[in-house]
């Protein structure tokens, strides 16, 4: 989705705040946050889920947010989606039922032949799908290179969205700076963005 | 043995000096008593929990160095469940401070 | 940091402070009584300085450093090279070190969440999951490195990895000169966690470079 989330390249954020030797966990709720999602990833729901699931914060509130809290929201939301818990059980603070039977994905990979190898020259698809997607926005119908052959992947698009089996090879694309960002990036810059199959076409000979 | 993450990722006011994620002791005497406390811990003198509980307060109280208030907390740990005296202890530090035993690890 | 291991065998030690005599007394009085061997205290303090965070990393980049052959393994297969130094590497999840070169100088990022290869660097810090960090290190990386004090000459292309997939980015840093004949101890010693990102460079303090 085109959401407040697909951030690269977005001005106006300020200056990185680097705080030095700062702690693991500010807070102690931190730390819970982590073992909670570490508990119910990959049991109730999968890390596809899990991004869109913080993807779908609304705008503001994910800005505000930290990244912990967005954690929580997500754990929140879709154990609440997946009826793991009710909301009466989450305001009154203890549960009511029993947690349904986990699901645990485990179809192995399967051999896919990729369609592109390293060197070639491909272009980004101008999609902006309503749900789930790993194509940023500062990458859309863009011209890159294959640089590395991963995967096959289960594609986030599908695998989000209740579709655990659609499979694809994935290719870390490598861009000029000066593709993505104008003349005004520096020449010799590159950006290698992991990218599916699906989302890229063979760039068109001139 | 292995690494427990509620050492590790301790928090807060407790939280372990770190330098760039790296845990950082700033002199031997500070890693020995890092381990000292976590082997305890390890061995059932007492639950971890309580050491956390006892470092946030400790460290709550004033101006102490992290590792001071770390060696404070282990030691009155120790000293509650008679595991050592204080006479003892303060004796034995006494030597090690006037080079009347060697001070190596 | 890790700490230099000198023997020098000083013959008039300095008196130890009184939290220190402390220490010592706490631990003698332990093993005096069998409830522990320093042995045990020494294997522990070990374990949480080297098999969490980035000290994993580190040694990855050491050996690495010392052992082209280990590195060309490191850079044709990440959690195959890694496990080879008997670090754990999750399976189903990718790791592939970027070699820093030269004129070609490499930093991580996930724009869209905050991936990070939390196996091999520990968990990440809060810079790097940040709007400002998310937003402009794919846009304007040297002006981003300079707010970490790391500033590129003109010369040298930046390579900036968008982890989108569960594919973990780990930049591998050049060696710098001047760690000739350094053990992998010393080496580790002077890898980051931020070389490892690729906002730093590895550093020679400077009361080594004095030696």
């Amino acid at each position: 989705m085109d959401g407040v989330h697909d951030m690269g390249g977005t001005h106006g954020f300020g200056a990185v705040n680097i705080e030095r030797d700062e702690p693991v966990f500010h807070h102690p709720w931190e730390g819970v946050v982590r073992a909670m999602m570490q508990r119910t990833n990959g049991r109730y729901y999968n890390l596809d889920e899990f991004r869109h699931a913080m993807e779908r914060m609304p705008s503001d509130e994910y800005l505000r947010a930290s990244y912990y809290e967005r954690w929580l929201h997500a754990v929140e939301t879709l154990l609440l989606e997946k009826d793991v818990i009710t909301r009466t059980e989450l305001t009154e603070g203890h549960a009511t039922h029993p947690a349904p039977e986990a699901t645990r994905e485990t179809e192995p990979r399967p051999a896919l032949e990729p369609r592109f190898q390293p060197g070639d020259r491909v272009s980004t698809r101008n999609i902006h799908p309503h749900g789930h997607t790993r194509l940023p926005r500062y990458a859309r119908g863009r011209r890159g290179v294959i640089r590395k052959v991963y995967g096959p992947f289960r594609l986030p698009d599908a695998n989000a969205h209740g579709d655990h089996h659609a499979w694809q090879p994935c290719y870390a694309v490598e861009f000029a700076a000066q593709e993505l960002w104008g003349d005004d990036a520096k020449q010799t810059d590159r950006v290698c963005i992991d990218l599916w199959e699906s989302y890229l076409v063979p760039e068109e000979k001139p | 043995m292995s690494v427990d993450n509620r050492v590790a990722y301790l928090d807060g006011e407790a939280a372990l000096p770190r330098k760039n994620g790296e845990l950082v002791f700033a002199a031997p005497w500070e890693g020995r008593a890092f381990g000292l406390a976590v082997l305890l811990s390890e061995k059932g003198a007492y639950d971890w929990d309580d050491f956390r509980k006892r470092l946030v307060e400790e460290i709550g109280k004033g101006d102490e160095a992290y590792y001071e208030s770390w060696l404070a907390v282990f030691e009155s740990l120790l000293l509650a469940r008679e595991v050592v005296t204080r006479e003892e202890v303060s004796k034995r530090a006494g030597e090690y401070a006037a080079l009347e035993r060697d001070p190596v690890f | 940091m890790s700490h230099d291991h000198d023997h020098d065998h000083d013959h008039h030690p300095e008196a130890p402070s009184p939290v220190e005599a402390r220490a010592l007394a706490l631990e003698s009085l332990l093993v005096e009584k069998g409830l522990l061997t320093s042995e045990e205290v020494d294997r522990i303090v070990s374990m949480y300085e080297h098999d969490i965070g980035p000290m994993l990393g580190a040694r990855v980049v050491a050996r690495a450093w010392v052992d082209e052959s280990y590195k060309q393994r490191l850079l044709e297969d990440g959690p195959a090279a890694v496990k080879e130094l008997g670090i754990g590497y999750p399976p189903a999840t990718q790791l592939v070190v970027v070699e820093n070169k030269g004129d070609v100088h490499n930093v991580i990022v996930c724009t869209l969440c905050s991936c990070y290869p939390w196996p091999v660097l520990g968990l990440p810090p809060t810079w790097y999951k940040s709007a400002p960090y998310r937003s402009r290190m794919v846009r304007e990386p040297r002006t981003v490195l300079e707010e970490f004090n790391l500033n590129l000459p003109d010369e040298v292309a930046v390579n900036v990895w968008d982890s989108s997939s569960d594919v973990r980015y780990m930049v591998l840093p050049e060696r710098p000169a001047g760690t000739e004949g350094w053990s992998e101890e010393q080496l580790a010693g002077i890898v980051t966690r931020d070389c490892m990102i690729g906002v730093a460079r590895p550093r020679i303090p400077a009361e080594s470079a004095a030696r």
